[in-house]
């Protein structure tokens, strides 16, 4: 194996402004030299909420590495405030300042009296873990500021695992409202979509739903703190997944899943594969690659060879979580070859080897896509070449519907010199 | 590329030159200057020393956000390396990239917590590049002060220093007499760019060597070192160098240190007619070539003017709102085309936390001199609100304002034609005696479009002062300048900063 790593994931600081990001009303200051944070600027700016930015710099300079920075992470602080009237701030000290020694907390902890957001850090230095790691912590640490209830309400539950930056996030989020609202259920808070106040009544809830294995450890801790239980459900791509999601979720609140409303989805989802059916039948059996993280990418692939009929050759784990080693005993052979975390290189070598007519992943995957002319669909994070304004989803009933449109267009719209032999 | 000047890149470019990054709401960091430098070296790859993000976020160009950085390799150093240090895994990462990639050159860029940790890079570059069939080169961000892109100026530093002339004999190879190399900041099609002074300059028997970046391979560095004089854009540290150790000469198209001298704001002006004569005519004189340069030069230039004139002939009595600056199209320009400046519109609101008053009041004066020089006589507004931009447009009969497509549409609205500076800056404006005449067709275009007066970008509220940005937008601006700057009070004068970067590295 080799030492030289060419990532497909990114650091603990991204994983942590993902999370953080999804909370509407934060300021997240970047503690650390400009790099990181104009990197994660970037990342936002060229998403679909170009207007929804919320990402500073505390102005870290060379010149702080000698004499340390926490000044300048305090005028942030303040300036945030001014600036932004946020509900939260989380301020996150990267890799420089960590081995520096900044002291965060102790500056987070001179300011509250004064700052009415309340402030949040998190060490978030580059060589301390991944993405997702820094996501799960992030979400942990919103547990602190969540407000016990006494008698929560029967029939609410708290979607964990959403990321507002993911492909599709605000339609898929919006398809899965209206599926559980079909059956009588109601979202209380979306971590990490919400406001901060959203964030604090979390407890106000039955149950919390765990979307593909991302925020296990909140909802453990959840379940610690104010007695929630918690279920892991799929991501629910496909008919089979999404019907599976909500089997869980009603058997978790102790009802029945109403099958005549299933019935009616399937229903027009017959209609819609009806209605593209010589174009899903060519597709039978396409060589496709699926790369993404564990979240999404195990039910994506499932969805794909099972209901699809696509053969994936290669599933390459982008990001893990804690449910990454069960998710790999459970593939019933849907997902080829699996890696993870692996490097790019190596990965890519595989893929072309694969012999692959698709690639399922992210705008990073472009470059491989074009060497190897095949359709690049854009469904994993990040995706920094394609936006959505509307609410079409890829999760749900409707979403397996856009799913399908959205692979046939990727095949049948490629460019002539894309298909030359 | 069509007769407008259009191209799908040029498009495809602009779609993210509207991003307010650069200074306005962030700076790249060094790892993304370097990597920009190294992805321009067709044959080299680059192996960043730090952990997973250093090589993952920094996959994202911040200087061309259409094309991320593919391959990025890192020693994935965690938190055992901070610790014990991360030299070994540098050691063989070097192998390994080598064995992986087969380049010519590895470029090791280093992070901050390699650098914090005190890892001895140059040490360990220096024992394994003898070992892997290529060069070796190390970035740490230090060796050029703060000369920017601090990381593109430190790679190319780093190159020249470590690698073609370090003291071995690669700095002093046979000459090619009597040529330049002319080395241009890697962005978008350095070889279009540079096509017009390269025939000019055969013209006048001046040959040159290399251009860069122009699908350049290692070897082609090699050959730098080989031409009289190395012509930059902007100072460059890595030229001074190769002047100081391989006599090549170095010319600055922007004269920045001299404009420190002379306060000819002429110097900052290097396109157009004129413009472009001085600069062909002092290259001439430094390569001792200026009995042919007249001759030349006269030639080029009447046969331009010839064109230009029918060029220009719609244009005239057009007037004109340009935007002032250091950067932007250039007032020269607008003087060949024949048009008239009726407002000069001055923006100093993002320079206000870097810079002193008075620099900030030397830029305005500046521009004001330059239209004088240029013989225009247009009504200044300095930080104007976009009302009484409108005012002073409207009460002149201006015909078309100089405005990105950041804000064009709050023009448009109100009747008023746009010219959108930006695509013509990156794709266009060079020295030479064409441009001219490719801006008058451009203009004339401007002229032609539609009166759009419901643009849906309308709907959106505005920044009073940064027109361009959104309410949130600004703020990030505003917060993002004031954090950098104001709690260090670390505000420069133009001249200091001149200075600054003509003396060099700020050891």
């Amino acid at each position: 194996m080799s030492l030289i790593y060419d990532p497909p994931q990114d650091c603990k600081l991204v994983g942590a402004v993902r999370a953080i990001h999804g909370v509407s009303d934060s300021i997240t200051i970047i503690h650390a030299r400009p790099g990181c944070h104009c990197g994660m600027l970037l990342l936002k700016a060229l998403g679909s909420n170009q207007n929804d930015v919320r990402v500073i710099s505390s102005g870290f300079r060379a010149q702080d590495t000698v004499y340390g920075a926490e000044g300048r992470l305090s005028a942030a602080i303040q300036h945030s405030q001014e600036y932004f009237e946020p509900g939260l701030i989380a301020a996150l000290n990267c890799s420089a300042p960590v081995i520096m020694g900044d002291d965060i907390d102790g500056v987070a902890s001179v300011m509250e009296e004064g700052i009415p957001a309340a402030l949040m850090t998190l060490a978030t230095g580059g060589y301390e873990g991944p993405a997702w790691v820094g996501y799960e912590e992030a979400l942990v640490k919103f547990t602190d500021y969540m407000i016990p209830v006494e008698r929560p309400s029967a029939n609410k539950v708290n979607l964990i695992g959403i990321k507002t930056d993911d492909v599709n996030a605000a339609g898929d989020l919006t398809e899965i409202r209206r599926i559980l609202k079909d059956h009588g259920i109601e979202i209380n808070t979306v971590l990490a979509d919400a406001s901060f106040d959203e964030i604090k009544s979390a407890p106000d809830a039955s149950l919390n739903v765990v979307l593909g294995g991302d925020g296990l450890e909140c909802a453990k801790v959840m379940r610690e703190r104010f007695g929630i239980p918690y279920i892991t459900t799929p991501y629910p791509f496909g008919v089979k997944k999404t019907t599976e999601f909500i089997e869980k979720v009603t058997n978790g609140l102790g009802r029945e899943i109403e099958i005549e409303l299933i019935d009616r989805e399937v229903e027009l989802v017959r209609e819609g594969v009806e209605r593209v059916c010589m174009f899903l039948q060519g597709l039978y059996d396409m060589p496709v690659a699926v790369i993404g993280e564990s979240g999404r990418a195990f039910d994506l692939a499932e969805f794909l060879s099972d209901e699809l009929g696509l053969n994936v050759k290669v599933l390459a784990i982008s990001g893990k979580n804690y449910l990454t080693p069960d998710r790999l005993e459970d593939g019933n052979g849907h997902f080829g070859n699996v890696l993870i975390e692996p490097d790019r290189f190596e990965m890519n070598d595989l893929i072309k080897r694969a012999g692959v007519s698709a690639i399922f992943g992210s705008t990073f995957e472009k470059h491989l896509s074009s060497e190897l002319k095949a359709p690049l669909i854009r469904v994993s994070y990040p995706v920094i070449d394609e936006v959505r304004i509307t609410d079409s989803p890829y999760a749900g009933f409707r979403g397996t519907l856009h799913l399908c449109e959205t692979i046939i267009n990727a095949v049948i719209t490629q460019n002539i010199e894309e298909i030359e032999e | 590329m069509a007769e407008n000047g259009s191209s799908f890149l040029t498009s495809f470019v602009k779609m993210y030159g509207t991003l307010p990054l650069h200074g306005i709401t962030a700076i790249p960091g060094k790892i993304s200057g370097a990597l920009m430098l190294t992805d321009a070296i067709e044959d080299a790859v680059p192996l960043i020393h730090g952990p997973v993000g250093c090589a993952f976020q920094r996959k994202v160009n911040p200087f061309k956000p259409h094309s991320p950085f593919h391959t990025t390799p890192c020693t994935n150093l965690n938190d055992t390396d901070v610790v014990y240090g991360g030299e070994e895994k540098l050691e063989q990462g070097i192998r390994e990239t080598y064995e992986r990639y087969h380049p010519n050159l590895i470029m090791v860029i280093t992070t901050c917590p390699s650098d914090l940790i005190g890892d001895d890079v140059e040490a360990v570059t220096r024992e394994v590049s003898s070992e892997v069939g290529c060069d070796v080169v190390y970035s740490t961000g230090d060796f050029v002060g703060r000369s920017k892109p601090v990381g593109y100026q430190d790679a190319f530093y780093a190159i020249t220093d470590q690698m073609l002339c370090n003291g071995t004999g690669n700095g002093d190879p046979e000459r090619n007499e009597g040529s330049v190399n002319i080395v241009t900041f890697p962005i978008h099609g350095a070889g279009i760019k540079v096509a017009e002074m390269a025939s000019v300059l055969g013209d006048m028997e001046i040959g040159v060597n290399k251009v860069c970046f122009d699908h350049t391979r290692v070897e082609d560095l090699y050959e730098l070192p080989k031409a009289d004089l190395n012509i930059t854009d902007y100072p460059m540290e890595w030229a001074k160098l190769m002047d100081e150790r391989s006599d090549v000469g170095c010319y600055e198209i922007l004269g920045w240190g001299r404009y420190s001298e002379e306060k000819d704001p002429e110097l900052l002006s290097p396109y157009g007619i004129s413009g472009s004569s001085r600069v062909f005519m002092e290259i001439a004189e430094m390569m001792g070539k200026d009995g042919e340069a007249e001759e030349v030069i006269e030639r080029r230039r009447r046969d331009a003017e010839e064109r230009l004139s029918k060029a220009r002939k719609d244009l005239k009595g057009v007037k004109i709102a340009a935007i002032g600056g250091l950067h932007g199209v250039g007032l020269n320009l607008f003087k060949d085309a024949g048009v008239d400046v009726s407002v000069l519109i001055c923006r100093t609101q993002i320079m206000e936390s870097r810079l002193t008053e008075e620099a900030i009041k030397e830029i305005v004066d500046m521009n004001l001199n330059l239209a004088e020089i240029c013989g225009f006589d247009p009504e200044a507004l300095v930080n104007p609100t976009i009302e009484e931009e409108i005012k002073a447009i409207k009460r002149s009969e201006t015909d078309l304002v100089i405005a990105p497509s950041t804000s064009a549409h709050l023009y448009n609205r109100e009747g008023v034609r746009t010219f959108d500076p930006t695509s013509f800056v990156i794709h266009h404006q060079r020295v030479g005696f064409e441009c001219p005449i490719e801006l008058c067709q451009m203009l004339k275009g401007a002229l032609r479009t539609p009166e759009r007066r419901t643009p849906l970008l309308s709907m959106l509220k505005h920044d009073s002062q940064m027109h361009g940005l959104t309410p949130h937008w600004a703020k990030l601006s505003r917060a993002f300048n004031l954090l950098r700057a104001d709690t260090i009070g670390d505000r420069v004068d133009v001249d200091a900063d001149i200075d600054r970067a003509e003396r060099g590295p700020d050891k």
